[in-house]
């Protein structure tokens, strides 16, 4: 029995190793070592060894067993390594060529700058409120201070629906709307469309802003400045620098227009900033009294600033885009590249 | 406004660099509009003494004249002049000189004689109007010095925008007064010493002023013996430098107050005023008057003017009369400096459409005190420069003298508006320097007398105001402030707009963005039903094609669409999320709704290697559609619609439940062809308030099931009219809870299911939670489904 063992060890090894495909080595584990294979047919024999013999038998039918199995399982590795081999060849790709790509989506520029400033402010805690493009006078002008014969509304080349009614000029409208609903404390920031009849390469007749308002007990105008600093450092970077200088709307009191070094020359002065250095960035100031007056909030407790800015601007200094127009033509050969 | 250095510099000392001079009135609030250096257009143009004039051996109207430089040799120059003498000094451009207009001079030859250089008129070196011939020059003029520092032509001129709340600034004095307060030096305003001589200005002109709310001051001299005649240099110098044009000493006098003092003052040529009179009263109805600028003027009731005994002579504030104008054959004045309520000739200003440098700084707000200085001034100059006699006495029509502003200013105030402790000392001399007179102080507060001219300071926080700028803005610490929440959210739906933004760009949809305006028209080019017709009609368009306020955004989609394809673009996938306007009923303003609407054109799936190019079709639409109301967790229903916007068979209306909240199909070619393209353009528009509204509360968990699916296919024949969405719909409902999903995987029509019938294949999958579902389990459910089509839509199991 130990040399038919041996011999059927040997020939075993043999069809494991002569076996050239998955399949054949399928059949070669069938034949050896199946319920109905030949390894069964030889330990049926098992009984008729003698009593002595058979655990020494016993045990070599094992390691017989056991060497099979594992010269299948080597074979099997082997083969399926090759089979990978082959298949992972034929199945190959031309890196070279290019891909599926799916076609991307593109957010305004508008709105990515507006999204932009609105989150630095949301981390400070302002809140985004609306207010309607169509206005009365009395939002867009009257309860900010400027009264029909007021020459700051020379400034607004106002659209007009009907008398009292206008397209408004700017967001500041947004603050009273606000203030009208709540008492301080309150920290909006008011994006949206408006309006003026101006229409060449640096203006459009319409247009987007964003409007701020902080009020509460105790707000200065060096909050107005770190605020607004804030601002600029978080839209485009640390090195850029900023000044307030005095400027006056009739709605803030004190009022500023900030100012930023240059994006272009960084403010050793280029075209874009007319050697100056400095770009205009934005209106702001101190809320003025009579704005509160119309607000109900009590000018003695509380203090605020507002700001106001062009957000076509910011988005054609960002993008060193040369005029206002690409951004409402809606070419999509322009508004894909951002 | 134009602001001349060497102008500037007759009134104040100023020792800084034009970078640090302009920074720092930056810093008080005149904003620097440009920086222009006069003379950067003028090089190498030198004095030159003509030493020689011979005749051209050619040319009759050439000459050829011998010009010494103060170079090695003189100059050979041929020149077409004939104003010139030997021994004269003319401005001489060298070779390789330029003149304004980018204009080189080389040496050339003219009719074969050289010429090495050019001798110049007045108007080719930038100075004053056409002139005949060369501009002869002071003979004590230094041969070949620079003509530039010779003429003034080196002067700076900086150009400042005047906020509207500062008439003050828009005067060379207050420009100055300004600098004189931030440098702590000296204010130079010239002392006027004018000799009153003849007769009594009563006996040559009387004035009455019947309306002295819109007039409460008016002044008058009268000059006699009157030489109408061009300025001297230097006034032309000043005028050219702030930008005007020099006409005659009378009128340049006028101009040059005007903008040394602020003050606008008008001469009127006394012979032409009929009665001798000056009567300062409102217009009359069907007055008119013949403006300075040519122009014939219907005159108001509420409009302030200067007449004479009969008609208006001067629109007051805004514009003199032609009739009255200054001429040569002038030789008495009347000279009038007056303070006219700003709102009136704003007003006026602005029903006229006229606007001059007097309307713009009365309209602001003159200064009543600055209107005496300046009208002696004036006369004082004429008299100078016009040899003429200033009439003995003035006419002041004052009744009621306005009074100065008191206000009063609490120091702790200051601190709590500007975040910065200023000491009192510093508060009271800030304001004492810019001329507030200090009435009273104590620990606390003091309160100020306000100039006259500071019609912008009325409260506490002007003078706040003031202190600040001379504390300089950059001076005022930075600080956050600590933010409190406020009780109230504004607009609660903004961030949900944003997510859907971002949502729409991850469907591959670039954003457009449409000015809120639109051509009346394009709504019935698009088509589109009579509700979109009412809209918000402008005033005061830019022009007829945005004179309306959109309706819809579809017509400008479909605009966008055909544009972008007739540029080339191949792939139109955009949308944009905006308001759309409807006039209101009734006294409320209009009202605005957000729409979100999409459009497709051109290829959906660009060619790529592997597969061909894939245009864009009805599906590609609804998918989009379908995609939107997922998103707002909205169970919509799509029906044929009608109308001509859309082409018929491709339509549809979107209802959430028995509401229309949208429009949907492929743009009708009669319309895409209304707007120039003849490609197909599919587009919708949905009501996003309609789906902000929505509001889907949180999705709650269901199990994850746990047992494999098991998926069968099932082939039906049905009629070809059958809707295939309805029949899935039904086979969803049959099929028991074990049927999980039906998808529709093919549609086909052909010979092989017979005329007039369609073949429906549907991947119906089944799956439970309990256990694996056997193969008796997904046949008994698979029978349901089959057996509720047969009844439904007599289907046939192919």
């Amino acid at each position: 029995m130990k040399e038919q063992l041996e011999a059927f060890q040997a020939a075993a090894l043999d069809t494991i190793a002569q076996a050239d495909t998955l399949s054949a080595l399928e059949e070669a584990r069938v034949k050896y070592l199946g319920r109905k294979g030949a390894i069964t047919e030889i330990l049926r024999g098992l009984g008729k060894v003698s009593a002595e013999e058979r655990p020494a038998m016993g045990q070599l039918a094992n390691v017989v067993k056991g060497a099979i199995g594992s010269a299948l399982d080597d074979r099997k590795v082997e083969l399926s390594a090759t089979a990978d081999a082959a298949r992972e060849e034929s199945e190959a790709v031309d890196l070279s060529l290019p891909g599926r790509r799916p076609q991307r989506g593109h957010i305004h520029m508008v709105n990515q700058v507006t999204e932009e400033i609105i989150d630095i402010f949301a981390g400070l805690g302002f809140q985004v409120a609306v207010g309607p493009d169509i206005e009365t006078e009395f939002y867009n002008f009257d309860s900010l201070n400027t009264p029909a014969d007021h020459p700051a509304r020379d400034s607004h080349d106002t659209f007009f629906v009907k008398p009292g009614v206008v397209l408004r000029t700017h967001t500041s409208p947004v603050q009273m709307r606000v203030m009208e609903q709540v008492q301080p404390p309150v920290a909006v920031l008011a994006p949206g469309r408006v309006y003026r009849v101006d229409y060449d390469a640096s203006h459009s007749p319409m247009f987007n802003q964003i409007e701020g308002l902080l009020v509460d007990e105790g707000v200065t105008f060096a909050d107005l400045k770190g605020t607004l600093m804030h601002f600029v450092h978080h839209l485009f970077g640390k090195n850029t620098k900023v000044r307030f200088r005095p400027h006056f709307f009739p709605f803030t009191e004190p009022s500023a227009e900030m100012d930023i070094s240059c994006t272009v020359c960084s403010g050793k002065g280029c075209r874009l900033c007319k050697n100056s250095g400095w770009l205009e960035a934005l209106g702001c100031g101190m809320v003025h009294p009579e704005v509160f007056k119309h607000a109900n909030y009590d000018y003695e407790k509380y203090s605020g600033f507002a700001f106001g800015l062009g957000i076509d601007r910011i988005a054609m200094l960002r993008h060193a885009v040369p005029s206002i127009n690409h951004l409402y033509d809606n070419d999509l050969r322009f508004l894909e590249q951002f | 406004m134009r602001i001349s250095l060497n102008w500037l510099r007759d009134y104040v000392d100023i020792d800084v660099s034009v970078e640090e001079l302009a920074h720092q009135m930056t810093m008080l609030g005149l904003e620097i509009e440009s920086v222009e250096r006069l003379g950067d257009d003028i090089q190498n143009v030198l004095v030159g003494k003509i030493l020689s004039i011979d005749a051209h051996p050619d040319a009759d109207k050439i000459v050829v004249c011998q010009v010494d430089v103060a170079g090695e040799v003189p100059l050979q120059i041929c020149c077409g002049a004939k104003n010139m003498k030997v021994g004269d000094k003319v401005p001489t451009a060298i070779v390789g000189a330029t003149l304004p207009g980018d204009f080189k001079i080389g040496r050339r030859k003219m009719r074969g004689v050289e010429s090495q250089g050019m001798m110049c008129a007045a108007q080719e070196i930038g100075l004053a109007e056409e002139t005949d011939g060369l501009l002869i020059l002071d003979e004590e003029l230094p041969t070949g010095e620079d003509i530039k520092s010779v003429l003034g032509l080196d002067d700076i001129v900086l150009e400042i925008e005047v906020t509207p709340n500062r008439a003050d600034w828009a005067s060379m004095i207050g420009v100055a007064r300004e600098l004189s307060v931030l440098y702590g030096t000296e204010l130079r305003v010239p002392e006027v010493s004018l000799v009153e001589q003849g007769e009594e200005i009563d006996s040559l002109c009387a004035v009455t002023v019947e309306d002295t709310a819109l007039c409460p001051r008016y002044m008058g001299r009268v000059l006699t013996n009157v030489t109408v005649g061009p300025s001297p240099e230097w006034l032309c110098e000043r005028l050219l430098a702030a930008g005007q044009r020099p006409i005659n000493n009378i009128v340049d006098v006028t101009n040059f107050v005007l903008l040394e003092t602020g003050q606008p003052l008008h001469a009127f040529d006394r012979d032409k005023l009929a009665e001798n009179r000056i009567v300062v009263r409102t217009g009359k109805a069907g007055e008119a008057i013949n403006t300075l600028d040519g122009e014939t003027r219907k005159l108001s009731d509420d409009m302030l003017v200067i007449a004479d005994g009969t008609i208006p002579q001067c629109v007051a504030g805004v514009m003199g009369g032609a009739d009255s104008e200054v001429s040569e054959g002038t030789t008495t004045i009347f000279l009038e400096s007056a303070f006219f309520a700003p709102a009136s000739v704003r007003k006026t200003s602005r029903g006229l459409g006229l606007i001059s440098e007097s309307s713009q700084r009365f309209q602001r707000g003159a200064d009543p005190e600055m209107a005496a200085y300046a009208l002696d001034r004036a006369a004082e100059l004429i008299q100078d420069l016009a040899s003429a006699h200033v009439a003995q006495g003035v006419i002041d029509v004052y009744p009621t003298p306005l009074v100065p502003r008191e206000v009063t200013l609490r120091y702790a105030r200051t601190l709590r508006l500007l975040g910065v402790d200023v000491a009192p000392e510093t508060q009271r001399d800030s304001l004492e320097r810019l001329g507030f007179e200090i009435i009273s102080h104590d620990d606390t507060e003091m309160k100020v007398r306000v100039p006259l001219r500071r019609h912008d300071v009325s409260m506490e926080a002007d003078l706040i105001e003031e202190i600040a700028r001379l504390y300089n803005f950059d001076n005022i610490p930075v600080s956050l402030p600590k933010v409190r929440p406020c009780e109230k959210v504004f607009a609660p739906d903004e961030k949900r707009i944003r997510a859907f933004r971002h949502f729409l760009v991850g469907l591959g949809l670039a954003e457009l963005y449409n000015w809120s305006f639109s051509n009346p028209d394009e709504v019935q080019r698009a088509a589109l039903p009579e509700s979109y017709r009412k809209m918000i009609v402008l005033e005061n368009p830019l022009s007829e094609k945005q004179a309306t306020m959109r309706s819809s955004i579809i017509p400008a989609l479909i605009g966008n669409a055909a544009r972008n394809l007739n540029y080339g673009v191949t792939s139109i996938r955009a949308f944009e999320l905006g308001p759309v306007y409807r006039p209101a009923e009734g006294d409320t303003l209009s009202t605005q709704h957000n729409r979100v609407s999409l459009v497709l054109a051109g290829d959906v799936e660009a060619a790529h290697w592997s597969r061909p190019a894939r245009a864009a079709d009805f599906y590609d639409l609804k998918g989009q559609v379908e995609a939107i109301l997922a998103h707002f967790g909205a169970t919509a229903t799509f029906k044929e619609s009608d109308g001509d916007t859309f082409q018929q068979g491709q339509r549809a209306e979107i209802k959430l439940g028995k509401k229309v909240i949208g429009t949907m199909g492929r743009v009708a070619s009669a319309v895409g062809r209304a707007f120039d393209t003849d490609q197909p353009v599919y587009v919708a528009e949905l009501d996003l308030d309609a789906l902000l509204a929505q509001q889907p509360s949180p999705a709650q968990f269901q199990s994850v099931p746990t047992f494999p699916p098991s998926a069968r296919d099932l082939a039906v024949v049905v009629d070809a009219s059958v809707p295939s969405g309805e029949l899935r719909e039904k086979a969803a409902q049959s099929g028991g809870k074990l049927l999980r999903s039906v998808e529709i995987f093919d549609i086909f029509e052909g010979e092989q299911v017979g005329a007039g019938k369609k073949s429906v294949a549907l991947n119906l999958v089944f799956q439970s939670d309990e256990r694996t579902l056997t193969e008796k389990d997904t046949q008994k459910a698979f029978d349901k489904v089959l057996k509720r089509l047969k009844h439904e839509y007599q289907a046939e199991l192919r």
